[in-house]
This record gives structure tokens, C-alpha cells and sequence, in this order.
């Protein structure tokens, strides 16, 4: 068998692209504002299909050497009404709920409260200053959106995700896909469905971990240990609400 | 009936795990890293006495036998046999 067959093996975000038809706002907001540096650029005459128009694609670091990029098309004009909910990029009627617009969102890491209350501190002394500020059950976020009207969160952990959390993430999923295939799934099939999961693998769990920490000698985390660079919150994310 | 309400180990759930515990009738157990509160009848557990946040208090449920939710608000969450 393929040695790399069962490997993990992708190193996280190349690059997250976004259309913005207000490239002078949006290099404001992320280099002037932010502070992220300007990585790579192309500039482009059409390409493939004659009514491409020219475009100019920009990139900013993000940290790790993970990058945002937007597309900036010469001549196209913006889509949609302007009017509504969404972005530049996705646009909904006013009815539309808003948990549902703010859920697809990009949220970034930072290290530290300190680290968080800068970007707030910059944010703020900008044309884009922080909405809200939440905690919630293990990170703490500010929320933005961005001049393309993209919602933008910053978030810290406030504390290290722990090996039961992993357990717990693969219960959830794996009873949500069960009950998904059945008539009228809810949170109360899921709850039942992850109760019997839990019976099933839980005690079997533990008793993996006890055995792998007593051979790998005290102090060693037993599961994930990539788990504490608090990146993993990141892609779990818990839709931005109110306290 | 006995009835399971199962809620994992971590440090955000312990006190709402406390409040449920002190009620009569109910007892806490563990199966792996879960806490299992087992009780016969109806358990209430009060939202402001477990000072839980938000969203940690709108989350801290991880599975259920035999119970159903009948209330989960800002108020508090009721569970009852089904």
C-alpha cells in the first residue's frame, strides 16, 4: 500500500482568493490597517476565454505563510444591486437571516489576549473598527467586515484543546452523518444517536490513552498533540452570537 | 426508567455538572471522559447558578438517553423521561 495513503499530509492555507471590486480599500484595510504585507502579486491581461477582462491578483501574508488574495477585475462591473445582505461576492435578500450571511467567514489566530487587543487597537483607529468582541466557550474573538463587505474575525484560545474535545468532535460527527440519513433529523435525534456512540467507544477511549501514556512515560500528551497550537479552534468555528 | 444525560470533561462544564449533582435524586458517574448524571425523574439545572457563558452554556449537552429536552434558555434546561 501507498505509504502516504493514510497520511495527513496538507500544510494549511496556500492561499483563501476573493473577488474585491475596491482594491484601494482593501489594501487600506489589510496592509495599512492590519499590517499584513503585501506577498505577491500578478498582473494579468484576459486569459482563456476572450471576455476575461485584465485582472490584477494581490496577496497578503496572513502568518505561517498563508496568504489572502483578491481578484481585481479592470471594467467589470460590481454584481448584484448593492442592496440587502452579503458581500461583494454574495448578496441576500434583507429576509435572510444573519447567522446565516456571517456564517462563511474567515477567522484568523493570534497568540494572546495582548495580541488580539492590538489588532482591536488598529481595527478600531480605522474605517473598519471592531462590531463585537465575544468569548466563547474556549476562544475569544473581534469581528469586523472587511471593505468588500467579507465578515472578518481575529481569534485567540483561551485555553488548549484538550484530548476529550477530539473524541468529543469525532461522537458529533459521526452521529450527525448517521441521523442526517434519516426523516427529520434534530438536535435531539443527534443528542440520543451520540449517546449510544459514546457507550460504544468512550470507556475504550480511555482506556487506549492510559495504556499509550503509561508506555510513553509521564507528562506526554497522548493525542494531537499538534492540537495545541490552537489552529485546530480555528477550524471549528462557532458562528459569531451575541452574549 | 433510568435515565443518562452525558456531558464531557472539561473545565467549562464542571460547575453545570456540580448544580445537576445537587439535586435530589440524582447521581453523577463517569464512562471514559464523560460525566453521566443519572436520575429517575425530571432534573432542572438553573443557567445564572452555573455561570456559564453563552455559548458554553448552549453547548455543554453531549448526549442523551432517555431524557428529552423540555426547556434550554437563557433561564435554565429542563430534561423529563420521554
Amino acid at each position: 500500500m501507498n505509504e502516504l495513503a493514510r497520511e495527513h499530509l496538507v500544510r494549511g492555507v496556500d492561499h483563501a482568493a476573493f473577488p474585491t471590486f475596491d482594491p484601494a480599500a482593501t489594501v487600506r484595510f489589510y496592509r495599512d490597517t492590519l499590517g499584513f504585507p503585501v506577498v505577491h502579486s500578478i498582473c494579468a491581461a484576459g486569459w482563456g476565454p476572450e471576455d476575461h477582462p485584465d485582472f490584477i491578483h494581490f496577496f497578503f501574508d496572513i502568518g505561517n505563510d498563508d496568504r489572502i488574495a483578491f481578484f481585481y477585475y479592470f471594467g467589470l462591473p460590481t454584481p448584484g444591486s448593492g442592496e440587502g445582505k452579503g458581500d461583494v461576492y454574495a448578496q441576500f435578500g434583507s429576509e435572510t437571516p444573519e447567522y446565516f450571511v456571517r456564517s462563511r467567514h474567515l477567522a484568523l489566530h493570534v497568540d494572546s489576549e495582548e495580541h488580539l487587543l492590538e489588532y482591536r487597537r488598529r481595527l478600531d483607529a480605522s474605517d473598519w473598527p471592531v462590531e463585537m468582541q465575544i468569548q466563547h466557550e474556549t476562544i475569544e474573538s473581534i469581528y469586523t467586515h472587511d471593505p468588500n463587505g467579507y465578515f472578518f474575525e481575529v481569534t485567540r484560545a483561551l485555553r488548549p484543546v484538550t484530548p476529550q474535545e477530539d473524541l468529543d468532535a469525532n461522537l458529533t460527527i459521526d452521529a450527525l452523518v448517521d441521523i442526517v440519513n434519516r426523516p427529520d433529523p434534530s438536535m435531539d435525534a443527534l443528542l440520543v444517536r451520540k449517546a449510544e456512540l459514546i457507550l460504544e467507544r468512550a470507556e475504550a477511549w480511555e482506556g487506549e490513552r492510559v495504556v499509550r501514556a503509561t508506555s510513553s512515560g509521564p507528562g506526554t500528551r497522548t493525542t494531537g498533540a499538534h492540537h495545541l497550537t490552537g489552529a485546530e479552534l480555528i477550524a471549528s468555528p462557532e458562528g459569531p452570537v451575541q452574549r | 426508567m433510568t435515565n443518562r444525560l452525558f456531558v464531557l470533561d472539561v473545565p467549562e462544564n464542571t460547575q453545570i455538572v456540580e448544580i445537576a449533582r445537587a439535586q435530589p435524586g440524582v447521581s453523577l458517574d463517569k464512562v471514559g471522559p464523560y460525566f453521566v448524571v443519572t436520575a429517575d425523574g425530571g432534573v432542572s439545572v438553573d443557567r445564572r447558578s452555573s455561570g456559564a457563558r453563552h455559548a458554553v452554556w448552549y453547548s455543554w449537552i453531549g448526549g442523551l438517553e432517555g431524557w428529552r429536552i423540555t426547556q434550554w434558555d437563557s433561564d435554565g434546561l429542563r430534561l423529563d423521561p420521554r
